[in-house]
Parts: structure tokens; C-alpha cells; sequence
């Protein structure tokens, strides 16, 4: 079931800044990932689903209601973590987890103490008093005290130190097991990595590719990382390797006899067999980054094809 | 319509400015209609006798003394001032700043922001001249009880500050409503009503200068036609139609546009 959907979204803001032709899904019970530079669009995206702006071409919908006529519906299952922190700031911390709870209507703080006491947060000063991480902090705790079923969250980690960078990753991953639906902004990595499952890439208002990480991840090339015993073997298996199509030499390192193998996961079996032969020192995967892959769509232009399709 | 929380939260955000306009504006009255001296007027209108100012102060009765002074000057400035700093505050400064974003992200819609918001500012104006009028009829019973005062032509005059007054919160209202900059929004929130009160001020310095009246919403505050008991209503209800159309305006342009946020 689609939770969040964007159906051919465009808003252009002159100077070629904006969102073009955008559309994605999120599934109900998915982590679904939007990366890309800044000013990409990203934000431009999520104002769309809060209902700040009205799109100029297309549709968006949560829970399959029209996201700009339903705004304040919408909010009541949605938990919406902004960007920039922006805190009313004549008050105290508790005075806005209270404010918070009012307007959303909330009796039961249980939820909310659970959350100050996971984040560490502690609300008894004055907001414009806080640091920039507290205030962070004070932000995901008013985001998420009513338990929303849908999650939104524009580069939520910024702010964090990297404890509570870890703790956020395992709020989301907590979440989705709980069956949440969330969607994540972020030009961090790492942080897309850990937790989505669904990526779109976003550069200069335009989708340029969106995957799914477990099929991307079964699609490209692993990397093996080997060290012979002697150069007298690491010749020959040089030799193997480059007569063989089926496997890439990627790099080699003749003095200390290192060398770097490439291959489809489906034709694993047969280059342990090949170099089962062969007197090896070490043997060990180069961990896949998503970070190698992304980098390769940011320099590539707008709409740029893609190497596995 | 009116959110208690975010009223709550509105009030004890602004209650400091308010106090400080009221207080001021309170003193101002009270002040203008105490030092009220019948007897020095008298002896001034005596002095100038038989020279061209001899008719100004021959009719001089402390109405029109407040009406050139307070309800043309003081008490027009001071409330624009309150009106342009709290406008600016209720809407535009929270979508710049972007703290309009936790209101929005409750289920909380526009409209009740936008009528919770407006209802302070009105709410604050009501109180603030609701205030001002009882300490100046105070202190016309404890200062200037030995001098003829038509109380019906002073409460007209504070209504009709009032009415001016809930107009141009209205213009200030609007673009605060209108405009996602806070700059923006003080250009034009605080631009109308000040070049409104310059030229009301300097039509009334120099005949050369009266055209200036047909340029300012404030000529229809006419202390003259109260004192002299003209037909005032019509203007009156001008006031009263500007100032409804502006805050209706500025919850529909409110709920339309796109907020940056």
C-alpha cells in the first residue's frame, strides 16, 4: 500500500531552482531514502507533503489524501522533523513539549518521557539558552510524541553528535520493525545506507535514479581484496584473471604481491574455485559503499544512464 | 475558530510590548487632560486679542486642545508603532524565521492560526484603548471637574481612534499574512501607516499641503466633524469595512499560498 506518493510533481521557482517531473512512492512499512546535494530539491519535495506548497503540475498524496487540501488531517499520523531548527524561543523547553502536546492533543506523556529519556534530552532551560544539538533533540521529541504512524524527516541527523547520530539510526531501524512508514531526506551517506531500503537520487530537481538497495546490492560487482604467497603464483593468478571475462583485475601491487578481483555476485563460486588453487596470504571483501556509487551520479549529468540498466 | 493554546502561547509572547504601549499611551492621556488649564487659555485668548490667532484660542475647549494634540499626534503614533512591531510578529517573523513550521506540523489549520493570531491583535487593541478611555475619563472627573467636557464627543473621539486604528492593524495584518519576509512585511505593514500619519500631519500644518487628506486613510478620523457635531458615522463605518475586508483578505491569501517552510 502507498503511504506517500508523488505523481509527476513540478515547481519551478525561476533560475532553475525547484522540483521537475518529480514522482515516488513510499510503501507503507519502508524507510525510503532521498538523497542528493544541497539545493537539490530535497526540501522543496517534503514542503509538498507537509501541504506549505501547492504544486504547479501533478499530485501528492499521503494515506491517499490530496497532501494540500488535507494538511492538517494528514498531521494527525504524521511525525514531520524539519531541516532547520526554528524554535519558538521565549519559551522553555517543557513549556514547548507542552505547547506540542496540546495542539496535538495529547493526554499521555508516556510516549513523550520515553522519548526524552532515549535522546537524553533535558527540556528545563530556555530554548534560545540550548545548544544546537538540544534543540535538535527537542525537535525529534515534539516530532514523534504522538507515536505517528507515517515518519518525515528532512536530514535529521545534522546537529548530532555521533552518539546520538548512532541512537537516531537505531530510533529508525526500532520504527520500521514497529511497521512505520518514514521518509528520509539526507546527504549523508552513511545514514541512508544503515537505514533505507528504497533510494531515489535527487540533483537539480530532477529524480536521476531510484533502486532499491538489496537489489542494487545484488546487481554490482563485489571486490576481493588478495595477498599471494609467492610472486611466482601471483604472476600466474595475474594471468588467470586477465585471460578470464568473467573477472576484472582491478589494481595490483607487484611488490608486495596485492591484488584487486572483481566479479558478479553470480559467478562467485566459480572464482573461489579458480583461486582455491593458489597459495593465498589474505582474502577478503572490499565492503560496497554506497558512498562510491552515489558519487558517480552526482558528477554524472542530469538523466545520465545508468551502467546497470 | 480560536486555538486557546496558541492564543496562550501569542499572549505570553507579546504581553510585554503591549503593557509598555498601554502604559505609555495611558500616561499620555492622562497627562494631556490634566495639565488642562481653562484659566491660562482664557488669559492667552485675552493677549492675542485683536490678532489673527485670536480666534484659534477664543474657541480652544479641551477637546479640541486633545483633539490637535492627542488623538492627532501622540495617540496616533504610539498605537502604530504597537500595531506595526505585533503584526509583524503574529505572522510574517514566524514563516521567516521558520518556527511557523510546529504549528503547522500539528493538526492545526492555517485558518485557525490565522484567526487566533488576528483575534490577539484585535482583542489587544480593544483592551489597550478599552484602558486608555477609562483613565482619561478618570481623570477628567478628578482634574477637570470645574470644566464643561461633552463626555459624548470624548467617547467619540477614542471610538473613532479605535476604528482608525483597527484599520490599520488591518493594512499591517495583511501583508504580515501576505509576505514570507519579515522585510517584506515591514515595508508595506509599516510603510502605509507611517506615510498615512505623515501625511494626515502635514495636511494639517499647512493649506498648501491639505491635498495631502485625499492621500490618508486617517482623514476619516475627523476629530473637527465629532467636535462640531457633523455626520461622522459614514466615515466611521469606512474604518470599520477597511479594517474587516483587510483581516478576511489576509486569512484568504494566508490559506492559499506556499509557505517556505
Amino acid at each position: 500500500m502507498t503511504i506517500i506518493s508523488l505523481q509527476h510533481v513540478t515547481k519551478d521557482y525561476g533560475h532553475g531552482r525547484g522540483i521537475f517531473d518529480v514522482s515516488f512512492h513510499v510503501k507503507k512499512g519502508t524507510v525510503y531514502g532521498f538523497l542528493g546535494p544541497n539545493g537539490a530539491g530535497k526540501t522543496t519535495a517534503i514542503r509538498h507533503i507537509m501541504g506549505f506548497s501547492k504544486p504547479q503540475q501533478g499530485i501528492v498524496t499521503v494515506s491517499g489524501l490530496n497532501s494540500w487540501n488535507n494538511a492538517s488531517t494528514i498531521q494527525e499520523t504524521l511525525g514531520y522533523l524539519p531541516g532547520e531548527v526554528a524554535l519558538p524561543e521565549h519559551l522553555t523547553g517543557e513549556q514547548f513539549i507542552q505547547m506540542m502536546m496540546d495542539l496535538r492533543k495529547i493526554k499521555d506523556d508516556t510516549h513523550c518521557k520515553k522519548l526524552m529519556d532515549f535522546f537524553e534530552l533535558d527540556a528545563s532551560g530556555k530554548v534560545k539558552r540550548m545548544s544546537l544539538g538540544m534543540k535538535r533533540k527537542l525537535a525529534i521529541v515534539t516530532a514523534f510524541m504522538h507515536d505517528p504512524d507515517i515518519l518525515v524527516l528532512d536530514e535529521p541527523t545534522s546537529g548530532l553528535d555521533p552518539i546520538m547520530q548512532q541512537r537516531f539510526i537505531d530510533f529508525i531501524k526500532d520504527e520500521k520493525r514497529r511497521g512505520k512508514t518514514i521518509l528520509l531526506s539526507s546527504h549523508i551517506f552513511t545514514e541512508v545506507d544503515a537505514t533505507c531500503d528504497e533510494i531515489s537520487i535527487i540533483k537539480e530537481g530532477h529524480i536521476i535514479s531510484s533502486f532499491n538497495k538489496q537489489e542494487l546490492l545484488n546487481m554490482t560487482e563485489k571486490v576481493f581484496h588478495l595477498t599471494v604467497e609467492n610472486t611466482k603464483d601471483y604472476t600466474q593468478l595475474i594471468q588467470m584473471i586477465e585471460s578470464d571475462i568473467t573477472f576484472q583485475l582491478i589494481s595490483k601491487n607487484e611488490q608486495i604481491n596485492e591484488l584487486q578481483i572483481s566479479c558478479y555476485p553470480s559467478d562467485l563460486s566459480k572464482l573461489i574455485k579458480r583461486i582455491a588453487d593458489f597459495p593465498l596470504l589474505s582474502f577478503s571483501e572490499v565492503p560496497f559503499s554506497l558512498e562510491k556509487h552515489f558519487m558517480e551520479f552526482y558528477d554524472r549529468r542530469v538523466g545520465g544512464e545508468l551502467p546497470w540498466q | 475558530m480560536i486555538n486557546g493554546t496558541i492564543f496562550k502561547q501569542t499572549l505570553r509572547a507579546n504581553i510585554k510590548l503591549w503593557l509598555i504601549f498601554t502604559l505609555v499611551l495611558t500616561l499620555l492621556q492622562v497627562v494631556m487632560v490634566s495639565v488642562f488649564d481653562d484659566r491660562m487659555i482664557t488669559d492667552i485668548g485675552h493677549m492675542v486679542e485683536g490678532t489673527p490667532l485670536a480666534g484659534f484660542f477664543g474657541q480652544t475647549t479641551l477637546l479640541s486642545m486633545l483633539a490637535s494634540t492627542f488623538y492627532a499626534i501622540h495617540g496616533v503614533i504610539f498605537p502604530i508603532i504597537y500595531i506595526i512591531m505585533t503584526a509583524n510578529s503574529l505572522i510574517a517573523a514566524q514563516v521567516d524565521r521558520g518556527s511557523m513550521a510546529y504549528l503547522l506540523s500539528t493538526p492545526t489549520k492555517r485558518s485557525t492560526i490565522i484567526v487566533t493570531q488576528a483575534s490577539y491583535l484585535i482583542i489587544a487593541l480593544v483592551v489597550m484603548f478599552c484602558i486608555e478611555t477609562v483613565a482619561g475619563f478618570i481623570t477628567l472627573q478628578v482634574f477637570q471637574s470645574d470644566v464643561d467636557v461633552v463626555i459624548a464627543d470624548f467617547m467619540m473621539l477614542n471610538i473613532g481612534l479605535f476604528l482608525l486604528m483597527f484599520a490599520i492593524s488591518g493594512i499591517s495584518f495583511f501583508f504580515s499574512s501576505l509576505c514570507n519576509l519579515s522585510k517584506n512585511s515591514l515595508a508595506f505593514g509599516a510603510g502605509i501607516p507611517l506615510a498615512f500619519f505623515l501625511f494626515q500631519l502635514l495636511s494639517s500644518v499647512d493649506d498648501s499641503l491639505e491635498v495631502l487628506r485625499y492621500f490618508t486613510m486617517n482623514a476619516l478620523f475627523d476629530t473637527a466633524a465629532i467636535l462640531e457635531g457633523e455626520n461622522y458615522w459614514w466615515q466611521f463605518g469606512i474604518l470599520l469595512g477597511i479594517g474587516i475586508v483587510l483581516y478576511i483578505a489576509s486569512l484568504v491569501v494566508f490559506k492559499r499560498k506556499d509557505l517556505p517552510l
